[in-house]
C-alpha cells in the first residue's frame, strides 16, 4: 500500500486526461445534431465518471466509493431507458395528431 | 512482489485510458449517429473492464474486489440492452433513413 502513496503523481495525471476527456464529451452532447446524439455522449460520460470514481477510490484507500460507482451505473441506465421510451411515444403520439388532421 | 502488482496495476489503467481516447476520437470523426455508436460501445466494454482490472490488481484481495467485479458484471448486461434501445429510437424517429443506410424490405412468405 506504501507503494500507492509514494507514487501519487501518476494517479493525478490519469485523473487529469480523463476529466479532460470528459469535457470533450460534454461539447459533442452540445453540437451533435440529432437527439440520439446527445443520448450516446451522455452515456460515455456516465462510463468515464464510473472510472474516476473507482480511481480515486483506490487513492484514498476509501472501500465505500465501489457502492457509489454500482449506483451511479444502474441510474445512468435507467436514465437512457426512460428518455428513449419517452421521446418515442411523443413523437408517435404527434405523428397520429398529423394524420388525424391531414385527414 | 508488491512492485509486481504495483505495475500490473497501472500498466492496465493505463491501457483503459488508451481505449477511453480512440472511443473519443472515433466518436468525432464518424458522420453519422449510428456509426458513432459502434465507437461508443467500445469504450463502455472493453475501456472500464481494463480499468477495472487494473484497479483490482492494486487492491488486492478484499472485499472492494467483489464490488468491483459485481460493476462489471452489471455493466456488461446493461450496456448492449442501452445502445439497441438508442439505435431503435433512431430508426424509429428518423424520416429519412434511406440518405444513410440500406433498409431491406421485408418479403412476405405466402
Amino acid at each position: 500500500m506504501a507503494l500507492i502513496h509514494q507514487f501519487e503523481w501518476i494517479f493525478h495525471i490519469i485523473l487529469m486526461i480523463l476529466s479532460i476527456m470528459l469535457m470533450l464529451c460534454l461539447i459533442r452532447s452540445v453540437i451533435g445534431p440529432r437527439v440520439a446524439d446527445r443520448l450516446v455522449a451522455v452515456n460515455m460520460m456516465g462510463t468515464m465518471i464510473m472510472c474516476i470514481i473507482v480511481i480515486l477510490g483506490v487513492i484514498m484507500d476509501e472501500g465505500y466509493l465501489a457502492d457509489i460507482a454500482l449506483i451511479y451505473a444502474m441510474i445512468s441506465f435507467l436514465a437512457v431507458v426512460v428518455l428513449t421510451k419517452v421521446y418515442t411515444g411523443v413523437y408517435q403520439e404527434h405523428k397520429l395528431k398529423q394524420q388525424k388532421e391531414d385527414k | 512482489m508488491e512492485w509486481l502488482r504495483f505495475i500490473l496495476g497501472v500498466a492496465f489503467i493505463i491501457m483503459g485510458l488508451l481505449v477511453f481516447v480512440i472511443q473519443l476520437v472515433g466518436v468525432y470523426k464518424f458522420k453519422y449517429v449510428l456509426n458513432r455508436m459502434h465507437a461508443a460501445g467500445m469504450g463502455d466494454t472493453m475501456g472500464l473492464s481494463l480499468c477495472l482490472l487494473g484497479a483490482m490488481f492494486l487492491l488486492g484481495v478484499s472485499f472492494t474486489t467483489l464490488k468491483l467485479i459485481l460493476i462489471a458484471a452489471f455493466l456488461w448486461l446493461a450496456s448492449p440492452v442501452s445502445s439497441h434501445l438508442i439505435s431503435r429510437m433512431e430508426v424509429t424517429t428518423n424520416e429519412e433513413l434511406e440518405k444513410y443506410c440500406k433498409i431491406e424490405k421485408d418479403e412476405e412468405e405466402a
